[in-house]
C-alpha cells in the first residue's frame, strides 16, 4: 500500500542544511495499522507529511498503491489524496465558520457526492454527535471536535488514514474514547492506518510501531500490546 | 453551487462584512455621483437653453434664406423667428424713447417663459407666448417715460400698436448692460407695417430651433458648411449668469470627491480581501489536504468574488439611485427645471467599478490561496504567502488611475491626486517608522502600560507602519474633502451674501448724481459709490494701430467700452502688477483688467491711445487688476485717475440692493428720473442662490457618503491587525494581566497609531489642499490652523475607539475561548 525508498528531507538553514529525515525505507501493507513513534524533533510529522503527499521529499520516493509521489505535481497529489487519503490532526483542523455537519460534508462535497448531507449526518451519528450537528467548532469540547474530525476523515471512505497526534490535545479519558472510536471505524472500513504519536498506549494498539530517532528509523516492533497485557506479544528487533 | 455555499458560510461567519460593504460603497459612490452629475448637467443644459429661448439659434445681420427654415421644418424641428433692432418709439406728440425692439413670431419662446405683469412693476406672471399682432408689451419703466397706460397706443415707425402689458423678463435677455435699452416686445407680423426695417438698418435676425439633440446636430451639420460670414450658430455653454464658475468648481469637487471615494473604497477592499485570504489560508490548506486541486480552489474563490461583486453591484446601484433620487426629491423645488433622466450609464459605471475593484484589489491576495501549502495542516507555523507583492501594488495603482481617469475624464486632476497620494504615502511611511521608534524610546521611561503598548507597536513595526500609512491616507483624503468643501461653501456665501446689489442704475446724468443718491438711500441699500461712465475705445497700443477682427474677444476692445475713474481701488479688485495711483495724481495712467490686458498683450508701462468721441487720449498702463465678474457689482475693464477723465462727458452708474417688498419704489423712482435706466437682477440673483444652495446640499450629501468610505478603510485597517493583538492580549491575560492593563495597552496602541496618522494626515492635507485649490480648482488658499489640533485629536478618538471596539473580546471573553478561536 505504502512504500518508501531512501526517503530524505533536508531544509536550508542560515548555518547550512539540516537533514530531518535520513533515508527511510518502510513498507506498509493494506489494512495494516502502523504507529510512528519517537521524541519531539525526531522527524515523525515530517515523515507523515511525506507519506501523505503533503510535502515533497528532497531525495528518495514514496509509492502509494504503486504510484510514485515524486512523479506527481501538487495538483496530481491532491487528486490522489482526494481518492485515497484521510486525515486526523492533533489540532483538529475544523473550519471555524462551518458547523459540525458542514465540516463533515466538506470532503464529500469536494468529491461531488450527491447525498453529502445524509452521509455526513450518518457519520456524525456514528461518532455519537447526532445531537451536535449544528454546533460550531468553538461550541464543542476538544474531544467532540476530534470526533467531528474523525467523522470527516472517514466520511470520504479513504483507503489510508493518516493521524497526527490525534490525542495530543486531549485529556487521558477523552483521548482513550477517541482512540477507541478511531480503531473501531478503522476496522469497520478496513482502512490502512498510519499514525504519529508519542503516546505509548496509542502506539501499542497498532499492528506495528516504527521508532524514529534523529531522523532515522531506529527500531521496529510488531504485534498488539493489549491494555490488559494478554493479547499478543510485542517483538522488538533492531534495524 | 459550492462557491455559493462557501460564500453564504463566510457571510455567516462574518468574514465578508467589510469586503461587501466596501464594494457596495464604491458602487454607490460611483453610480450615485455619476447619476447625480448627469442629471444636474442635463438640468443645467435645459436651464441654459432657456437663456437662448431655444436649443440652438442661427443669428445674423441679414435675413436668413427661407430654405434654412424649410430644412429645419423638414427635420421636424420646432422653429421660431425673432428680429431685434433699436428704434424710436412715440406716444402722443412729445413723448419718445429710443427703445430696443424685439419682434417675435407666435412660437417664441421655444424654451423658457416670458415674465409679464398687467401693469408696470406689477405682480409677475409667466406666459409661453408674447403679444399677438397689433399689441405690444413694454418694459415697466417705459410706461413712465412715454407717459402711457395699458390700453393706450404707441407708434413703432408707422405702425400704431396697443400697449397690452408690462414685459418683466425674457428668457434670452442678454446680460451685458449694453443690450439693455428699454424693451418693446411686438409680433413679427406687424414689422412690414412699421416700415422701419430697411436694408442697412441695424437689425439682428434670429432663427430659433428646438428639438431632439441628434436632429439638431444633423441640422447644424447641414447648415454649417454653407454658413456665410455674418451668420452664426449659437449653442450655449453653461457659463451663464454668474454661476458658471461656481458650478464648474462644484462639479470638479464632486468628481474629486467621487474619485477619492473610489480610492478609499479600493483600499478598504484590498485590506478586507487580504484579511479574508489570510483567514482562509488554513481553510484552503485543509481543503487541499482533503484533495482539492488548486484550480478548483481558484475557481471557487473566483466565483465567490463574482457573486459578491454581483450582490454588491445590485445593492450599491440601488443605494446610488436612492441617494440621487432622495436628493432630487428634497430639492426639486429649488431646481429651475426638472432634471432629466440619468439613463443606465451610472449603474454600468458602478458595476464596472465593482469588477475593476475586485480584479485589482481583491483578487490578487485571493489568487494566491490556490498555492497554499497543504503541509500547513501539520505545521501551522508555516508562513502565509499572501502579502502584497510589487505586482499587486502596481495593479492596484493602475486600477486607481484607470478608474479615476474614466470617472473624472480629467488627466490633470487624476495625476495630481495620484502624485499627492504617492508622495504622502512614502512620506508617511518613513515618518511613521521613525515616530514608532521614537515612541518606543519614550516608552522605555514610562510605566508598564506604556512600555507594553509601545513595545508592541514597535515589534509589529512594518505592519504598524503600513497601518499608519493607510490611516493617514484615509484621514488625509477626508480632511481634504472637508476643507475644500468648506472653502467652496464660504466662497459661494461670500459671492452672494445677503444684501448683494440686485438692481443696477445706468445713465444717471452728472447733475442728478446727488439727488439719486439721496432718493436711493431712503429706501434701498446703496453700498456702492456712483461710478462715472465714459464711452471710449482703444485704437493704438505702443504706437501700433489695432486692426479689425472677427474674433469676439478682439471685437470687444474695438467696440466702445465703458471707461471710469476712481480715486481708490474698487472693493474686491486686486492689483496683480504695477501699483494703484496716489488719489490725487494728475498722471495719465490707466488700470486694466487682467483678462483685457492678456488679450491686448498689455503690460505695465505700455502706452495706449483711446478715442473718446473724436478726441484721442494717451495714457500709460499703471497697473493690472484682477476682479470678480460674478460679484454683481459694477466692474470695469479700464479705470483712470479722476484728473485724466474729468473733462469728458460722463454719465454715472451704480448698483443697490432693494428688498422684494419694496419693488413699488421703482415706479416712483422711474417717474422721478425718467432718463435713468433700471436693470432688475433680483430674479437672476434668486436663481443663482437657489442653484448654489442646491449644489451645496449635494456636496454635503456626497461628503457623508465619502466619509463612510473613509470609515470603512479605518475599520478594515484596524481589523487587519486585530488577530495578532487578540492573541497577545489573551496570552497576557492567561499570564494574569489585569483587564485594565490589557485594555489600556490596546487603547494606547491604537491612540498612538491614530495620533501619528492624524498628524501626518494633517500636514499632507494642508499641502494637498493648497495644491488643489491653487492649481486645479482655481480658488484662493488660506491655511487652516483649526485642523492642526482637530486632525490628530479626531484621529486618536476614532482609531482608538475602533481599536478598542474590535479588540473588546480580549477582555470580555475568557482567554482560552479567544485563543481557541484564533
Amino acid at each position: 500500500m505504502i512504500r518508501t525508498e531512501n526517503l530524505r528531507k533536508r531544509v536550508p538553514l542560515a548555518e547550512g542544511e539540516l537533514e530531518i529525515l535520513k533515508g527511510i525505507d518502510i513498507e506498509i501493507k493494506a489494512q495494516e495499522s502502523v504507529a510512528i513513534i519517537g521524541a519531539s524533533g525526531s522527524g515523525k510529522s515530517t515523515l507523515l507529511g511525506l507519506l501523505a503527499g503533503l510535502d515533497v521529499a528532497s531525495e528518495g520516493d514514496v509509492w502509494i498503491d504503486g504510484a510514485s509521489l515524486a512523479a506527481l505535481d501538487e495538483d496530481q497529489r491532491a487528486l490522489l489524496r482526494a481518492e485515497k487519503i484521510g486525515f486526523v490532526f492533533q489540532s483538529f483542523q475544523l473550519l471555524p465558520s462551518l458547523t459540525a455537519l458542514e465540516n463533515v460534508m466538506l470532503p464529500l462535497e469536494l468529491h461531488g457526492v450527491t447525498n453529502a448531507k445524509t452521509a455526513a449526518g450518518n457519520f456524525l451519528e456514528r461518532v455519537g454527535l447526532a445531537e451536535r450537528t449544528d454546533h460550531y467548532p468553538n461550541q464543542l469540547s476538544g474531544g467532540e471536535q476530534q470526533r467531528v474530525a474523525i467523522a470527516r476523515a472517514f466520511a470520504a471512505e479513504p483507503a489510508i488514514l493518516f493521524a497526527d497526534e490525534p490525542t495530543g490535545n486531549l485529556d487521558t479519558a477523552t483521548g482513550a474514547h477517541v482512540i477507541d472510536l478511531l480503531f473501531e471505524i478503522n476496522r469497520e472500513q478496513g482502512t490502512t492506518l498510519v499514525l504519529v504519536t508519542h503516546e505509548q498506549r496509542l502506539a501499542d494498539r497498532c499492528d506495528r510501531r516504527l521508532r524514529l530517532h534523529g531522523g532515522a528509523l531506529v527500531g521496529e516492533e510488531s504485534g498488539h500490546v493489549a491494555r490488559d497485557g494478554h493479547s499478543g506479544t510485542p517483538h522488538l528487533r533492531g534495524v | 453551487m459550492t462557491a455559493l455555499r462557501m460564500l453564504l458560510r463566510d457571510w455567516r461567519g462574518g468574514e465578508l462584512g467589510v469586503l461587501l460593504a466596501a464594494l457596495v460603497v464604491a458602487v454607490a459612490i460611483v453610480s450615485g455621483i455619476t447619476a447625480f452629475t448627469t442629471r444636474l448637467q442635463s438640468s443645467l443644459e435645459q436651464e441654459s437653453h432657456r437663456f437662448l429661448a431655444a436649443d440652438r439659434v442661427v443669428m445674423g445681420s441679414r435675413e436668413q434664406p427661407p430654405e434654412w427654415l424649410a430644412e429645419a421644418e423638414r427635420l421636424q424641428l420646432r422653429t421660431g423667428r425673432v428680429l431685434t433692432f433699436p428704434s424710436m418709439v412715440y406716444a402722443g406728440d412729445e413723448d419718445m424713447v429710443l427703445a430696443s425692439i424685439k419682434a417675435a413670431s407666435s412660437e417664441y419662446p421655444l424654451r423658457g417663459e416670458l415674465t409679464m405683469s398687467v401693469d408696470a412693476f406689477g405682480t409677475p406672471e409667466l406666459r409661453t407666448q408674447g403679444p399677438p399682432p397689433g399689441q405690444v408689451w413694454l418694459d415697466s419703466r417705459m410706461f413712465a417715460l412715454l407717459n402711457v397706460n395699458v390700453g393706450d397706443d404707441i407708434y413703432v415707425g408707422d405702425a400704431a400698436l396697443q400697449v397690452a402689458a408690462a414685459l418683466r423678463n425674457e428668457p434670452d435677455r442678454a446680460t451685458g448692460f449694453l443690450g439693455y435699452g428699454p424693451r418693446v416686445l411686438m409680433h413679427i407680423d406687424d414689422i412690414p407695417a412699421t416700415n422701419v426695417v430697411q436694408p442697412g438698418s441695424r437689425v439682428r435676425y434670429r432663427i430659433l430651433l428646438a428639438g431632439e439633440e441628434a436632429v439638431l446636430e444633423d441640422y447644424v451639420q447641414w447648415l454649417e458648411p454653407q454658413l456665410p460670414a455674418g451668420q452664426e450658430i449659437i449653442d450655449v455653454g453653461r457659463n451663464q449668469r454668474g454661476v458658471g464658475g461656481a458650478l464648474e468648481r462644484a462639479e470638479s469637487f464632486l468628481l474629486l470627491a467621487g474619485s477619492l471615494g473610489v480610492v478609499l473604497a479600493g483600499v478598504a477592499i484590498a485590506l478586507a480581501a487580504r484579511r479574508f485570504s489570510e483567514r482562509h489560508y488554513d481553510y484552503v490548506a485543509i481543503m487541499k489536504s482533503l484533495g482539492t486541486v488548486s484550480g478548483k480552489i481558484n475557481r471557487m474563490y473566483g466565483l465567490s468574488l463574482l457573486l459578491l461583486g454581483a450582490v454588491a453591484t445590485l445593492i450599491g446601484a440601488a443605494l446610488g439611485w436612492g441617494l440621487q433620487a432622495l436628493f432630487f426629491t428634497l430639492f426639486a423645488e429649488a431646481l429651475p427645471v426638472q432634471p432629466g433622466p440619468a439613463g443606465m450609464r451610472p449603474y454600468i459605471v458602478g458595476g464596472a467599478t465593482a469588477v475593476v475593484c475586485l480584479l485589482a484589489f481583491a483578487w490578487p491576495p485571493l489568487s494566491r490561496l490556490g498555492g497554499a501549502s497543504p503541509l500547513k495542516v501539520l505545521r501551522r507555523d508555516l508562513p502565509n504567502a499572501v502579502s502584497r507583492s510589487a505586482i499587486d501594488n502596481g495593479l492596484g495603482l493602475g486600477a486607481v488611475l484607470l478608474l479615476m481617469l474614466w470617472y473624472s475624464g480629467d488627466w490633470a486632476l487624476t495625476l495630481a491626486v495620484l502624485a499627492g497620494l504617492a508622495a504622502s504615502a512614502s512620506l508617511a511611511a518613513s515618518v511613521a517608522f521613525l515616530l514608532l521608534r521614537g515612541g518606543r524610546l519614550a516608552g522605555m521611561r514610562a510605566g508598564s502600560i506604556w512600555r507594553l503598548a509601545l513595545a508592541s507597536l514597535q515589534r509589529n513595526g512594518s505592519a504598524n507602519t503600513l497601518q499608519v500609512v493607510i490611516f493617514s491616507l484615509a484621514i488625509m483624503l477626508l480632511l481634504i474633502l472637508v476643507l475644500v468643501r468648506t472653502s467652496l461653501l464660504e466662497e459661494w456665501q461670500m459671492q452672494l451674501p445677503e444684501g448683494t446689489p440686485n438692481h443696477f442704475l445706468l445713465n444717471i446724468a452728472p447733475d442728478e448724481v446727488n439727488a439719486v443718491r439721496d432718493t436711493l438711500s431712503q429706501t434701498a441699500d446703496l453700498a456702492e459709490p456712483l461710478y462715472p461712465m465714459i464711452r471710449g475705445r482703444i485704437v493704438e497700443v505702443n504706437g501700433e494701430a489695432l486692426g479689425r477682427s472677427d474674433d469676439e474677444e478682439v471685437g470687444r476692445r474695438e467696440r466702445e467700452t465703458n471707461l471710469t475713474w476712481a480715486r481708490d481701488i474698487p472693493t474686491d479688485n486686486e492689483i496683480i502688477a504695477g501699483e494703484w495711483w496716489d488719489p490725487n495724481t494728475e498722471a495719465a495712467l490707466v488700470s486694466v483688467e487682467e483678462g483685457m490686458a492678456e488679450s491686448l498683450e498689455l503690460e505695465v508701462g505700455d502706452k495706449v491711445r483711446y478715442m473718446i468721441g473724436s478726441q484721442p487720449l494717451d495714457v500709460t498702463v499703471g497697473s493690472i487688476r484682477r476682479l470678480d465678474w460674478e460679484s454683481m457689482r459694477p466692474n470695469f475693464f479700464m479705470i483712470f485717475p479722476p484728473a485724466v477723465l474729468r473733462g469728458y462727458p460722463a454719465t454715472f452708474m451704480t448698483s443697490f440692493h432693494l428688498d422684494k417688498t419694496e419693488k413699488q419704489f421703482l415706479n416712483q423712482f422711474i417717474r422721478q428720473y425718467p432718463t435713468v435706466t433700471v436693470i432688475e437682477m433680483d430674479v437672476v440673483i434668486e436663481q443663482v442662490r437657489g442653484i448654489i444652495n442646491q449644489v451645496s446640499a449635494a456636496i454635503e450629501l456626497v461628503l457623508v457618503v465619502i466619509l463612510s468610505a473613509g470609515a470603512l478603510v479605518l475599520i478594515a485597517g484596524v481589523q487587519s491587525t486585530v488577530d495578532t493583538r487578540l492573541y497577545e492580549g489573551a496570552i497576557l491575560r492567561a499570564l494574569g494581566a489585569r483587564r485594565g492593563l490589557i485594555l489600556g495597552g490596546v487603547v494606547i496602541e491604537f491612540a498612538a497609531l491614530g495620533f501619528f496618522a492624524g498628524l501626518l494626515a494633517t500636514v499632507a492635507a494642508e499641502i494637498a489642499v493648497y495644491v488643489l485649490q491653487t492649481f486645479a480648482l482655481d480658488m484662493s488658499y488660506s491655511p487652516h490652523p483649526e485642523i492642526w489640533l482637530l486632525g490628530p485629536v479626531m484621529a486618536v478618538l476614532m482609531i482608538g475607539a475602533l481599536g478598542v471596539w474590535n479588540c473588546r473580546r480580549v477582555v470580555s471573553s475568557p482567554p482560552l475561548l479567544v485563543l481557541r478561536e484564533l
